[in-house]
Protein backbone atom coordinates (compact mmCIF):
# COMPACT_ATOMS: atom_id res chain seq x y z
CA UNK A 1 0.00 0.00 0.00
CA UNK A 2 1.34 3.61 -0.92
CA UNK A 3 2.77 6.00 1.75
CA UNK A 4 -0.49 7.82 3.22
CA UNK A 5 -3.15 5.85 1.99
CA UNK A 6 -6.49 7.02 2.42
CA UNK A 7 -4.90 10.14 -0.31
CA UNK A 8 -3.78 7.20 -2.33
CA UNK A 9 -6.53 5.37 -2.15
CA UNK A 10 -9.24 8.45 -2.56
CA UNK A 11 -7.26 9.76 -5.46
CA UNK A 12 -7.70 6.42 -7.04
CA UNK A 13 -11.46 6.45 -5.90
CA UNK A 14 -11.92 9.98 -7.63
CA UNK A 15 -10.29 8.85 -11.02
CA UNK A 16 -11.75 5.64 -11.67
CA UNK A 17 -15.18 6.50 -10.28
CA UNK A 18 -15.17 9.71 -12.50
CA UNK A 19 -14.16 8.23 -15.66
CA UNK A 20 -16.74 5.40 -15.19
CA UNK A 21 -19.65 7.77 -14.38
CA UNK A 22 -19.24 9.88 -17.18
CA UNK A 23 -19.57 6.87 -19.39
CA UNK A 24 -22.59 6.10 -17.47
CA UNK A 25 -23.88 9.26 -17.81
CA UNK A 26 -22.97 10.38 -21.18
CA UNK A 27 -25.17 6.84 -22.33
CA UNK A 28 -28.48 7.63 -19.66
CA UNK A 29 -28.19 11.03 -19.83
CA UNK A 30 -29.05 11.58 -23.81
CA UNK A 31 -31.56 8.89 -23.33
CA UNK A 32 -33.08 11.19 -20.50
CA UNK A 33 -32.55 14.41 -22.67
CA UNK A 34 -34.73 12.08 -25.65
CA UNK A 35 -37.62 11.12 -23.15
CA UNK A 36 -37.88 14.84 -22.15
CA UNK A 37 -38.05 16.50 -25.34
CA UNK A 38 -41.07 14.07 -26.06
CA UNK A 39 -42.64 14.63 -22.88
CA UNK A 40 -42.53 18.46 -23.76
CA UNK A 41 -43.85 18.34 -27.20
CA UNK A 42 -46.40 15.89 -26.42
CA UNK A 43 -47.74 18.39 -23.15
CA UNK A 44 -47.41 21.27 -25.65
CA UNK A 45 -49.43 19.65 -28.67
CA UNK A 46 -51.68 18.52 -26.16
CA UNK A 47 -52.29 22.38 -24.54
CA UNK A 48 -52.35 23.49 -28.08
CA UNK A 49 -55.40 20.98 -29.15
CA UNK A 50 -57.29 21.69 -26.06
CA UNK A 51 -57.45 26.07 -26.70
CA UNK A 52 -60.88 26.61 -28.35
CA UNK B 1 5.94 29.29 -23.70
CA UNK B 2 2.39 27.19 -23.77
CA UNK B 3 1.74 24.48 -25.67
CA UNK B 4 -1.46 26.41 -27.22
CA UNK B 5 -1.53 25.19 -30.93
CA UNK B 6 -3.93 27.42 -32.65
CA UNK B 7 -4.93 24.84 -35.62
CA UNK B 8 -4.84 21.67 -33.51
CA UNK B 9 -6.49 23.03 -30.15
CA UNK B 10 -8.11 25.89 -31.37
CA UNK B 11 -10.14 23.69 -34.05
CA UNK B 12 -11.33 21.44 -30.91
CA UNK B 13 -12.44 24.45 -28.84
CA UNK B 14 -14.27 25.86 -32.14
CA UNK B 15 -16.30 22.26 -32.60
CA UNK B 16 -17.11 22.29 -28.85
CA UNK B 17 -18.14 25.94 -29.13
CA UNK B 18 -20.45 25.82 -32.18
CA UNK B 19 -21.84 22.19 -30.71
CA UNK B 20 -22.98 23.84 -27.89
CA UNK B 21 -24.60 26.98 -29.41
CA UNK B 22 -26.67 24.32 -31.76
CA UNK B 23 -27.81 22.47 -29.15
CA UNK B 24 -28.48 25.65 -26.73
CA UNK B 25 -30.54 26.93 -29.51
CA UNK B 26 -32.25 23.96 -30.80
CA UNK B 27 -34.56 23.05 -27.72
CA UNK B 28 -35.70 26.77 -27.46
CA UNK B 29 -38.94 25.81 -29.50
CA UNK B 30 -40.48 23.63 -26.65
CA UNK B 31 -40.57 26.80 -24.38
CA UNK B 32 -44.23 28.04 -24.22
CA UNK B 33 -44.47 28.52 -20.63
CA UNK B 34 -42.68 30.18 -17.52
CA UNK B 35 -42.60 26.54 -16.09
CA UNK B 36 -40.74 25.27 -18.57
CA UNK B 37 -38.15 27.91 -18.88
CA UNK B 38 -37.40 28.41 -14.99
CA UNK B 39 -37.80 24.49 -14.01
CA UNK B 40 -37.96 22.84 -17.74
CA UNK B 41 -41.97 21.61 -17.19
CA UNK B 42 -40.60 19.83 -14.37
CA UNK B 43 -39.06 17.15 -16.61
CA UNK B 44 -35.91 16.21 -15.94
CA UNK B 45 -34.80 12.95 -15.07
CA UNK B 46 -31.72 10.95 -12.61
CA UNK B 47 -28.75 11.23 -15.50
CA UNK B 48 -29.62 14.42 -17.11
CA UNK B 49 -29.84 15.92 -13.23
CA UNK B 50 -26.58 14.48 -12.43
CA UNK B 51 -24.91 15.78 -15.90
CA UNK B 52 -26.19 19.36 -15.09
CA UNK B 53 -25.82 19.59 -11.06
CA UNK B 54 -22.03 18.50 -11.57
CA UNK B 55 -21.42 20.83 -14.40
CA UNK B 56 -23.21 23.65 -12.91
CA UNK B 57 -21.12 23.57 -9.36
CA UNK B 58 -17.62 23.44 -11.08
CA UNK B 59 -16.88 26.32 -12.86
CA UNK B 60 -13.07 27.41 -13.62
CA UNK B 61 -13.05 29.41 -10.63
CA UNK B 62 -13.57 26.35 -8.99
CA UNK B 63 -11.13 24.51 -10.42
CA UNK B 64 -8.62 27.98 -9.84
CA UNK B 65 -9.39 28.15 -5.85
CA UNK B 66 -9.45 23.98 -5.54
CA UNK B 67 -6.28 24.04 -6.78
CA UNK B 68 -4.82 27.02 -4.86
CA UNK B 69 -6.28 25.59 -1.89
CA UNK B 70 -4.03 22.38 -3.05
CA UNK B 71 -0.86 24.58 -3.23
CA UNK B 72 -1.26 26.01 -0.24
CA UNK B 73 -2.83 23.43 1.95
CA UNK B 74 -1.63 20.04 0.45
CA UNK B 75 -4.40 17.22 0.64
CA UNK B 76 -6.00 18.53 3.55
CA UNK B 77 -7.03 21.54 1.30
CA UNK B 78 -9.40 19.04 -0.66
CA UNK B 79 -11.70 18.49 3.26
CA UNK B 80 -14.14 20.93 2.22
CA UNK B 81 -15.26 18.61 -0.92
CA UNK B 82 -14.83 15.68 1.43
CA UNK B 83 -17.52 17.65 4.00
CA UNK B 84 -19.77 18.82 1.12
CA UNK B 85 -19.69 15.09 -0.36
CA UNK B 86 -20.90 13.70 3.05
CA UNK B 87 -23.88 16.45 3.78
CA UNK B 88 -25.18 16.07 -0.06
CA UNK B 89 -25.54 12.16 0.46
CA UNK B 90 -26.90 12.59 3.93
CA UNK B 91 -29.27 15.13 2.56
CA UNK B 92 -30.30 12.89 -0.48
CA UNK B 93 -30.44 9.62 1.25
CA UNK B 94 -32.48 11.13 4.01
CA UNK B 95 -34.38 13.79 2.11
CA UNK B 96 -33.89 16.24 4.87
CA UNK B 97 -35.75 19.70 3.60
CA UNK B 98 -35.86 18.92 -0.08
CA UNK B 99 -38.72 16.28 0.74
CA UNK B 100 -40.80 18.95 1.39
CA UNK B 101 -39.23 21.25 -0.76
CA UNK B 102 -40.05 19.45 -3.75
CA UNK B 103 -42.96 18.20 -2.16
CA UNK B 104 -44.67 21.69 -2.13
CA UNK B 105 -44.02 22.66 -6.15
CA UNK B 106 -42.24 25.73 -5.85
CA UNK B 107 -40.47 27.41 -8.26
CA UNK B 108 -38.01 29.15 -5.74
CA UNK B 109 -37.01 28.74 -1.99
CA UNK B 110 -38.08 31.84 -0.98
CA UNK B 111 -41.67 30.66 -2.37
CA UNK B 112 -41.87 27.96 0.34
CA UNK B 113 -41.00 30.55 2.81
CA UNK B 114 -44.16 32.81 2.59
CA UNK B 115 -45.87 29.67 3.53
CA UNK B 116 -45.05 30.27 6.92
CA UNK B 117 -43.62 33.73 6.85
CA UNK B 118 -45.44 36.06 4.78
CA UNK B 119 -44.87 37.77 2.02
CA UNK B 120 -42.33 40.41 3.32
CA UNK B 121 -40.14 37.68 4.34
CA UNK B 122 -40.06 36.14 1.13
CA UNK B 123 -39.07 39.58 -0.92
CA UNK B 124 -36.57 40.27 1.92
CA UNK B 125 -35.03 36.28 1.48
CA UNK B 126 -35.44 36.96 -2.41
CA UNK B 127 -33.41 40.11 -1.97
CA UNK B 128 -30.80 38.46 -0.11
CA UNK B 129 -30.27 35.27 -1.99
CA UNK B 130 -29.83 37.59 -5.12
CA UNK B 131 -27.28 40.13 -3.61
CA UNK B 132 -25.57 37.03 -2.02
CA UNK B 133 -25.40 35.05 -5.24
CA UNK B 134 -24.88 37.89 -7.82
CA UNK B 135 -21.90 39.42 -5.94
CA UNK B 136 -20.40 35.40 -5.44
CA UNK B 137 -20.52 35.36 -9.35
CA UNK B 138 -19.55 38.93 -10.20
CA UNK B 139 -15.66 37.47 -10.07
CA UNK B 140 -16.55 34.41 -12.51
CA UNK B 141 -15.74 36.17 -15.54
CA UNK B 142 -12.49 37.65 -15.07
CA UNK B 143 -11.18 34.78 -13.15
CA UNK B 144 -12.25 32.39 -15.91
CA UNK B 145 -10.49 34.49 -18.52
CA UNK B 146 -7.08 34.83 -15.70
CA UNK B 147 -6.56 30.80 -16.32
CA UNK B 148 -7.70 30.85 -20.07
CA UNK B 149 -5.19 33.55 -20.74
CA UNK B 150 -2.47 31.62 -18.75
CA UNK B 151 -3.19 28.30 -20.03
CA UNK B 152 -3.61 29.00 -23.74
CA UNK B 153 -1.19 31.88 -23.31
CA UNK B 154 -3.33 34.68 -25.23
CA UNK B 155 -2.66 38.45 -25.61
CA UNK B 156 -4.14 39.92 -21.82
CA UNK B 157 -5.43 42.73 -24.02
CA UNK B 158 -8.20 40.30 -25.64
CA UNK B 159 -9.27 38.91 -22.28
CA UNK B 160 -12.26 41.38 -21.82
CA UNK B 161 -13.02 41.06 -25.41
CA UNK B 162 -13.30 37.31 -25.33
CA UNK B 163 -14.89 36.67 -22.34
CA UNK B 164 -17.52 39.43 -23.36
CA UNK B 165 -17.71 37.47 -26.77
CA UNK B 166 -18.63 34.09 -24.17
CA UNK B 167 -20.97 35.63 -22.08
CA UNK B 168 -22.75 36.60 -25.06
CA UNK B 169 -23.34 33.45 -26.57
CA UNK B 170 -23.81 31.70 -23.21
CA UNK B 171 -26.49 34.50 -22.16
CA UNK B 172 -28.25 34.05 -26.02
CA UNK B 173 -29.26 30.62 -25.25
CA UNK B 174 -30.17 31.04 -21.70
CA UNK B 175 -32.53 33.67 -22.67
CA UNK B 176 -34.13 31.71 -25.68
CA UNK B 177 -34.16 28.52 -24.00
CA UNK B 178 -34.12 28.74 -20.26
CA UNK B 179 -33.60 25.86 -18.34
CA UNK B 180 -34.16 23.60 -21.26
CA UNK B 181 -30.86 24.98 -22.84
CA UNK B 182 -29.38 24.92 -19.75
CA UNK B 183 -29.77 21.37 -18.94
CA UNK B 184 -29.10 20.32 -22.66
CA UNK B 185 -26.09 21.99 -22.92
CA UNK B 186 -24.83 21.28 -19.59
CA UNK B 187 -24.85 17.80 -20.30
CA UNK B 188 -22.58 18.57 -23.31
CA UNK B 189 -20.61 20.08 -20.88
CA UNK B 190 -20.48 17.88 -18.49
CA UNK B 191 -19.16 15.21 -20.81
CA UNK B 192 -16.03 17.71 -22.49
CA UNK B 193 -15.49 18.81 -19.02
CA UNK B 194 -15.21 15.70 -17.47
CA UNK B 195 -13.01 13.92 -20.22
CA UNK B 196 -10.47 16.89 -19.91
CA UNK B 197 -10.15 17.22 -16.13
CA UNK B 198 -10.23 12.90 -15.91
CA UNK B 199 -7.27 13.04 -18.72
CA UNK B 200 -5.01 15.79 -17.61
CA UNK B 201 -4.91 14.28 -14.02
CA UNK B 202 -4.12 10.79 -15.55
CA UNK B 203 -1.01 12.58 -17.74
CA UNK B 204 0.08 14.19 -13.93
CA UNK B 205 -0.42 11.20 -12.34
CA UNK B 206 1.87 9.65 -14.97
CA UNK B 207 4.82 12.54 -15.57
CA UNK B 208 4.85 13.96 -11.85
CA UNK B 209 4.10 10.43 -10.01
CA UNK B 210 2.02 9.67 -6.67
CA UNK B 211 5.91 9.54 -4.10
CA UNK B 212 6.73 13.19 -6.06
CA UNK B 213 3.30 14.68 -5.18
CA UNK B 214 3.36 12.82 -1.51
CA UNK B 215 6.88 14.24 -1.01
CA UNK B 216 6.30 18.01 -2.00
CA UNK B 217 3.31 18.02 0.20
CA UNK B 218 5.32 16.09 2.98
CA UNK B 219 8.35 18.53 2.50
CA UNK B 220 6.33 21.75 2.69
CA UNK B 221 3.38 21.49 5.02
CA UNK B 222 4.71 18.40 6.98
CA UNK B 223 1.84 16.35 8.90
CA UNK B 224 -0.83 19.51 8.06
CA UNK B 225 -0.82 18.31 4.55
CA UNK B 226 -2.63 15.55 5.47
CA UNK B 227 -4.48 16.36 8.24
CA UNK B 228 -6.41 19.71 8.50
CA UNK B 229 -6.77 19.49 11.96
CA UNK B 230 -2.72 19.53 12.49
CA UNK B 231 -2.52 22.22 9.85
CA UNK B 232 -1.79 25.42 11.72
CA UNK B 233 -3.73 27.73 8.76
CA UNK B 234 -6.92 25.51 9.44
CA UNK B 235 -7.75 23.34 12.85
CA UNK B 236 -10.83 22.56 13.94
CA UNK B 237 -12.82 25.99 13.00
CA UNK B 238 -11.87 25.57 9.44
CA UNK B 239 -13.49 21.94 9.76
CA UNK B 240 -16.85 23.10 11.26
CA UNK B 241 -17.06 26.31 9.48
CA UNK B 242 -16.62 24.58 5.98
CA UNK B 243 -19.23 21.40 7.58
CA UNK B 244 -21.78 24.53 8.43
CA UNK B 245 -21.19 26.45 4.80
CA UNK B 246 -21.31 23.40 2.90
CA UNK B 247 -24.18 21.41 4.72
CA UNK B 248 -25.97 25.05 4.20
CA UNK B 249 -25.11 25.18 0.59
CA UNK B 250 -26.64 21.82 -0.22
CA UNK B 251 -29.98 22.81 1.28
CA UNK B 252 -30.16 26.36 -0.03
CA UNK B 253 -27.55 27.32 -2.71
CA UNK B 254 -29.97 27.58 -5.05
CA UNK B 255 -28.76 26.96 -8.70
CA UNK B 256 -28.35 23.32 -6.75
CA UNK B 257 -31.58 23.05 -5.08
CA UNK B 258 -32.69 24.19 -8.90
CA UNK B 259 -31.83 20.76 -10.05
CA UNK B 260 -34.06 19.51 -7.06
CA UNK B 261 -37.12 21.67 -7.92
CA UNK B 262 -36.82 20.70 -11.65
CA UNK B 263 -36.62 17.06 -10.99
CA UNK B 264 -40.40 14.90 -12.39
CA UNK B 265 -40.30 14.10 -8.72
CA UNK B 266 -39.17 14.27 -5.42
CA UNK B 267 -37.75 11.01 -5.59
CA UNK B 268 -35.62 11.74 -8.60
CA UNK B 269 -34.63 15.05 -6.63
CA UNK B 270 -32.85 12.62 -4.32
CA UNK B 271 -31.40 10.42 -6.20
CA UNK B 272 -29.87 13.41 -8.29
CA UNK B 273 -28.27 14.12 -4.75
CA UNK B 274 -27.12 10.84 -3.46
CA UNK B 275 -24.86 10.16 -7.19
CA UNK B 276 -23.58 12.90 -7.55
CA UNK B 277 -22.54 13.71 -3.97
CA UNK B 278 -18.78 11.84 -4.79
CA UNK B 279 -18.05 14.52 -7.56
CA UNK B 280 -17.72 16.42 -4.47
CA UNK B 281 -14.79 14.83 -3.42
CA UNK B 282 -13.70 15.24 -7.09
CA UNK B 283 -14.36 18.43 -7.42
CA UNK B 284 -12.09 19.31 -4.85
CA UNK B 285 -9.02 16.65 -5.15
CA UNK B 286 -8.55 16.85 -8.96
CA UNK B 287 -7.65 20.28 -9.16
CA UNK B 288 -6.20 19.79 -5.43
CA UNK B 289 -3.70 17.62 -7.13
CA UNK B 290 -3.15 19.77 -9.99
CA UNK B 291 -2.42 22.27 -7.85
CA UNK B 292 0.10 19.92 -5.73
CA UNK B 293 1.75 19.29 -9.31
CA UNK B 294 2.50 22.91 -9.81
CA UNK B 295 4.09 23.12 -6.43
CA UNK B 296 5.76 20.59 -6.93
CA UNK B 297 7.10 21.27 -10.57
CA UNK B 298 7.40 25.38 -10.03
CA UNK B 299 8.41 26.11 -5.92
CA UNK B 300 7.10 28.68 -4.47
CA UNK B 301 5.56 31.21 -6.64
CA UNK B 302 4.20 35.32 -5.93
CA UNK B 303 0.90 34.48 -6.86
CA UNK B 304 -0.30 31.13 -6.09
CA UNK B 305 -3.96 31.44 -7.51
CA UNK B 306 -2.05 31.33 -10.78
CA UNK B 307 -0.31 28.38 -10.13
CA UNK B 308 -2.15 25.77 -11.20
CA UNK B 309 -2.88 27.51 -14.98
CA UNK B 310 1.14 28.49 -15.31
CA UNK B 311 2.34 25.17 -14.81
CA UNK B 312 -0.12 23.70 -16.68
CA UNK B 313 0.76 25.83 -20.06
CA UNK B 314 3.88 24.10 -20.21
CA UNK B 315 2.86 20.53 -18.93
CA UNK B 316 0.14 19.49 -20.82
CA UNK B 317 0.54 18.74 -24.90
CA UNK B 318 -1.11 19.85 -28.18
CA UNK B 319 -4.17 18.11 -28.54
CA UNK B 320 -4.78 17.34 -25.25
CA UNK B 321 -4.08 21.31 -24.71
CA UNK B 322 -7.33 21.97 -26.71
CA UNK B 323 -9.33 19.51 -24.48
CA UNK B 324 -8.29 21.06 -21.53
CA UNK B 325 -9.47 24.36 -22.78
CA UNK B 326 -12.58 22.92 -24.11
CA UNK B 327 -13.40 21.60 -20.78
CA UNK B 328 -12.37 24.61 -18.71
CA UNK B 329 -14.94 26.59 -21.47
CA UNK B 330 -17.57 24.13 -20.80
CA UNK B 331 -17.21 24.50 -17.31
CA UNK B 332 -17.82 27.81 -17.15
CA UNK B 333 -20.31 28.19 -19.64
CA UNK B 334 -22.48 26.12 -17.51
CA UNK B 335 -22.01 27.56 -14.44
CA UNK B 336 -22.84 30.94 -15.73
CA UNK B 337 -26.20 29.66 -17.71
CA UNK B 338 -27.35 28.57 -14.47
CA UNK B 339 -26.15 30.69 -12.16
CA UNK B 340 -27.92 33.55 -14.63
CA UNK B 341 -31.28 31.57 -15.11
CA UNK B 342 -31.25 30.59 -11.47
CA UNK B 343 -31.02 34.74 -9.75
CA UNK B 344 -33.56 35.62 -12.58
CA UNK B 345 -35.92 33.19 -11.46
CA UNK B 346 -35.82 34.54 -7.52
CA UNK B 347 -36.15 37.95 -9.05
CA UNK B 348 -39.14 37.44 -11.27
CA UNK B 349 -40.78 35.05 -8.74
CA UNK B 350 -39.85 36.11 -4.98
CA UNK B 351 -38.58 40.16 -5.86
CA UNK B 352 -40.89 41.19 -8.18
CA UNK B 353 -44.04 39.12 -7.00
CA UNK B 354 -45.55 42.30 -4.90
CA UNK B 355 -46.00 44.38 -8.87
CA UNK B 356 -48.25 41.53 -9.91
CA UNK B 357 -51.28 42.52 -8.62
CA UNK B 358 -52.97 40.17 -11.51
CA UNK B 359 -51.43 37.17 -12.76
CA UNK B 360 -49.86 37.72 -15.95
CA UNK B 361 -49.84 35.88 -19.11
CA UNK B 362 -47.03 33.43 -20.21
CA UNK B 363 -46.47 35.71 -22.66
CA UNK B 364 -45.54 38.29 -20.75
CA UNK B 365 -43.76 36.11 -18.09
CA UNK B 366 -41.66 34.88 -20.70
CA UNK B 367 -40.27 38.39 -21.80
CA UNK B 368 -40.09 39.07 -18.43
CA UNK B 369 -38.00 36.51 -17.38
CA UNK B 370 -35.89 37.07 -20.75
CA UNK B 371 -35.05 40.79 -19.93
CA UNK B 372 -34.04 39.91 -16.50
CA UNK B 373 -31.52 37.60 -17.78
CA UNK B 374 -30.00 40.11 -20.18
CA UNK B 375 -30.04 42.28 -17.33
CA UNK B 376 -27.86 40.49 -15.33
CA UNK B 377 -25.56 39.24 -18.04
CA UNK B 378 -25.03 43.32 -18.28
CA UNK B 379 -24.10 43.76 -14.62
CA UNK B 380 -21.78 40.66 -15.24
CA UNK B 381 -19.93 42.51 -17.62
CA UNK B 382 -19.93 46.05 -15.70
CA UNK B 383 -19.17 44.43 -12.57
CA UNK B 384 -16.92 41.45 -13.03
CA UNK B 385 -15.26 41.57 -15.82
CA UNK B 386 -14.36 45.81 -16.57
CA UNK B 387 -14.43 46.70 -12.48
CA UNK B 388 -10.75 44.52 -11.38
CA UNK B 389 -11.66 42.68 -8.03
CA UNK B 390 -9.36 44.07 -5.27
CA UNK B 391 -8.50 42.07 -2.44
CA UNK B 392 -8.65 37.65 -1.65
CA UNK B 393 -11.07 35.71 -3.82
CA UNK B 394 -11.97 32.97 -1.05
CA UNK B 395 -12.77 35.37 1.50
CA UNK B 396 -14.86 37.63 -1.34
CA UNK B 397 -16.67 34.52 -1.77
CA UNK B 398 -17.29 33.04 1.46
CA UNK B 399 -18.44 36.42 2.81
CA UNK B 400 -20.68 36.95 0.02
CA UNK B 401 -21.71 33.33 0.23
CA UNK B 402 -22.22 33.16 4.13
CA UNK B 403 -24.79 36.42 3.92
CA UNK B 404 -27.31 34.25 1.92
CA UNK B 405 -26.44 30.76 3.40
CA UNK B 406 -26.56 31.35 7.06
CA UNK B 407 -29.87 32.96 7.38
CA UNK B 408 -31.65 30.70 4.39
CA UNK B 409 -30.96 27.59 5.55
CA UNK B 410 -32.00 28.32 8.99
CA UNK B 411 -35.24 29.73 7.66
CA UNK B 412 -35.76 26.81 5.41
CA UNK B 413 -34.98 24.80 8.37
CA UNK B 414 -37.20 26.31 10.50
CA UNK B 415 -40.02 26.24 7.74
CA UNK B 416 -39.61 22.61 6.97
CA UNK B 417 -39.60 21.45 10.81
CA UNK B 418 -40.66 23.91 13.53
CA UNK B 419 -44.03 24.92 14.22
CA UNK B 420 -43.07 27.60 16.13
CA UNK B 421 -41.15 29.62 13.67
CA UNK B 422 -42.37 32.85 12.74
CA UNK B 423 -41.93 36.07 10.49
CA UNK B 424 -39.77 37.64 13.96
CA UNK B 425 -37.41 35.17 14.17
CA UNK B 426 -36.67 35.09 10.31
CA UNK B 427 -36.72 38.84 9.80
CA UNK B 428 -33.70 38.82 12.97
CA UNK B 429 -32.25 35.64 11.35
CA UNK B 430 -31.81 37.13 8.35
CA UNK B 431 -30.60 40.64 10.20
CA UNK B 432 -27.71 38.93 12.11
CA UNK B 433 -26.64 36.65 9.37
CA UNK B 434 -26.01 39.88 7.13
CA UNK B 435 -24.42 41.90 10.22
CA UNK B 436 -21.83 39.61 11.52
CA UNK B 437 -19.64 38.95 7.95
CA UNK B 438 -20.18 42.61 7.00
CA UNK B 439 -19.01 43.84 10.66
CA UNK B 440 -15.73 41.18 9.94
CA UNK B 441 -15.11 42.69 6.70
CA UNK B 442 -15.35 46.54 7.81
CA UNK B 443 -13.47 45.81 11.62
CA UNK B 444 -10.57 44.34 8.62
CA UNK B 445 -10.17 47.46 6.95
CA UNK B 446 -10.15 49.87 9.82
CA UNK B 447 -7.06 50.53 11.13
CA UNK B 448 -8.56 50.32 14.88
CA UNK B 449 -9.56 46.64 14.69
CA UNK B 450 -7.85 45.22 12.05
CA UNK B 451 -5.85 43.31 14.73
CA UNK B 452 -9.11 42.27 16.97
CA UNK B 453 -10.87 40.71 13.61
CA UNK B 454 -7.62 39.31 12.74
CA UNK B 455 -7.25 37.36 16.48
CA UNK B 456 -10.87 35.92 15.77
CA UNK B 457 -10.55 35.13 11.75
CA UNK B 458 -12.88 34.32 9.56
CA UNK B 459 -13.25 31.05 10.63
CA UNK B 460 -14.81 32.05 14.14
CA UNK B 461 -16.59 34.51 12.60
CA UNK B 462 -18.39 32.41 9.59
CA UNK B 463 -19.20 30.23 13.13
CA UNK B 464 -20.57 32.72 14.87
CA UNK B 465 -22.70 34.06 11.89
CA UNK B 466 -24.34 30.27 11.75
CA UNK B 467 -25.17 30.02 15.29
CA UNK B 468 -25.85 33.62 16.70
CA UNK B 469 -28.18 33.42 13.26
CA UNK B 470 -29.95 29.92 14.45
CA UNK B 471 -30.50 31.71 17.64
CA UNK B 472 -32.22 35.15 16.39
CA UNK B 473 -34.51 32.14 14.90
CA UNK B 474 -35.06 30.74 18.11
CA UNK B 475 -35.33 34.38 20.11
CA UNK B 476 -37.34 36.27 17.93
CA UNK B 477 -40.40 33.44 17.11
CA UNK B 478 -40.14 32.48 21.04
CA UNK B 479 -40.52 36.49 21.51
CA UNK B 480 -44.29 36.73 19.08
CA UNK B 481 -46.79 36.72 21.00
CA UNK B 482 -48.64 33.59 19.36
CA UNK B 483 -52.04 35.29 19.03
CA UNK B 484 -50.19 37.54 16.33
CA UNK B 485 -48.76 34.49 14.35
CA UNK B 486 -52.22 32.85 13.91
CA UNK B 487 -54.08 36.24 12.80
CA UNK B 488 -50.78 36.59 10.39
CA UNK B 489 -51.12 33.00 9.02
CA UNK B 490 -54.74 33.47 8.40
Amino acid sequence: MPHHWFWWLLTAACVVWYSTITVYVAIKGASDIKHMLARLDATNKREAGEKP
Amino acid sequence: MTHFNWLLDGSIVGVYLLATMVAGLMVRKYVGKVEQFLVAGREMDVYLGIASLAATEFGIVTCMYTAQNGYEKGFAGATPGILMALAMAGVGLTGFVIKPLRDSGVITIPELLQQKFGKRIRWAAGVVIVLGGLLNMGVFLRTGGQFLVLVAGLDVRYLEIMMTALLVGVAVYTILGGMLSVLVTDFLQFVVMSAGLILVTILILVNVGWEKLVTTVETNYGAGGFNPFVNPTMGWQYVLFNLMLNTAAVLTWQTTIARVLAAKDTRTGRKVYTRTSFFFVCRFLIPGVWGIAALATLGPVANTLEAMPTYLSTAVPAGLMGILIAAMLAADMSTDSSYMLTWCSVIYNDIMAPFRKKPWSEKRGLFWNRTIIALIGIFLLLYGLWYPLKGDLWTYLGVTGTIYLASISVLLIACCYWRRANSWGAGASIIVSALIPVSYLVMEQLPATAELAKSIGPYYSGIATYVLSAAAMVVGSLLKPQTLSREEAA
